[in-house]
């Protein structure tokens, strides 16, 4: 799994690439969380991550709580059609911000 | 030590006075002790699943007993499963599970254990309840998740839809409560897929119950 890090108008983008499962969840996790100290706001970008398990899943679900605990923002950018459908099916869709476009999340942060 | 998800579930399917297993826990309950042993194989990081499959990512053992002999199984097996396979095919050791379970509890000093007779002929062993510490602080974790609208931790929300497919809702909160919380049992138990394939598992188990009823 690879992450890029950059920052679009006050906002923290993780770009993944890969797939985001039990392998590769702990990677994912700590670097998100390492981006949301402070309460600041951050982007998972999933353009390019083709397959999300269970673990992937949580990894984004503990992002959302720690973003939440700590008066931060998180979103969830891009997701491809089986990771979004697997998004909808498990009801993260209520829980996350999900956008359709790394902007539209940027944007919803701003 | 904190206990595992399949001694929870355990706990909370008994009856804490008469020591036996609450009948409304009966159907599924060999289903939810199986969908917890793999929820502690998941959170381990041993297996993992998606909509399609349940695949073990590090067989190495957990030291836990119960779970490092499902991890076995689930390694071995010729051909990949989804978790509904699993959770069935867990299932049908439920009472070599469930009778390990019941040791642990005992030795933990929580449950007791009676031999007796039931309507003075057949042997029956009960588990009455010497501590309710433990059992009062699961359920004080869960109505908590249930009465707030946080973002739930993976363990409490594989421990609620453990709950829901045992049907202990109505024997955990008033009826009242129950109905208000409802939508939040499911949201909260969905966000699994576990939890989900769970629940399709046990709604198939009353549908044969509903399709054979009539004849019996």
């Amino acid at each position: 799994m690879e992450i890029v890090e950059s920052t679009a108008a006050g906002v923290k983008v993780a770009a993944l690439k890969g797939r985001l499962d039990t392998a590769t969840a702990p990677a994912v996790e700590g670097r998100l969380l390492v981006m949301l100290e402070g309460g600041a706001k951050v982007v998972a970008d999933l353009a390019e991550v083709h397959y999300v398990s269970s673990a992937g899943l949580r990894v984004l679900l503990k992002a959302a709580k720690q973003a939440k605990a700590t008066s931060g923002r998180f979103a969830v950018a891009s997701p491809q059609a089986p990771v979004r459908e697997v998004l909808e099916i498990s009801g993260f869709d209520k829980i996350l911000s999900i956008h359709a476009t790394r902007d539209a999340a940027v944007a919803g942060l701003g | 030590m904190p206990l595992t998800m399949p001694e929870e579930i355990l706990l909370l399917m008994l009856d804490d006075e008469s020591g036996r297993l609450q009948e409304r826990a009966a159907p599924s309950g060999d289903y939810a002790v199986a969908g917890a042993v793999l929820a502690e194989l998941a959170l381990a990081g041993r297996i993992d699943t998606d909509p399609g499959r349940l695949y073990v990512v590090d067989p190495t053992p957990t030291g836990d007993a119960l779970q490092d002999r499902a991890l076995a199984q689930i390694a071995a097996a010729a051909e990949t499963g989804d978790s509904r396979h699993w959770i069935e095919t867990l299932a049908v050791d439920a009472d070599e599970y469930r009778d390990a379970l019941f040791g642990r509890l005992v030795e933990k000093g929580i449950l007791r254990r009676v031999e007796g007779r039931f309507l003075w002929v057949f042997p029956e062993r009960r588990y009455p309840m010497v501590s309710d510490k433990e059992e009062r602080e699961v359920k004080a974790r869960i109505v908590g998740v249930l009465f707030h609208d946080d973002i739930p931790d993976p363990r409490d929300s594989l421990l609620i839809g453990l709950c829901r497919a045992a049907g202990l809702f109505s024997l955990i909160l008033a009826s009242s409560e129950v109905d208000r919380v409802q939508a939040r049992i499911d949201a909260v138990a969905d966000l699994e897929e576990l939890n989900r394939s769970l629940a399709d598992a046990i709604r198939e188990i009353y549908a044969q119950i509903a399709r054979y009823a009539p004849m019996i």
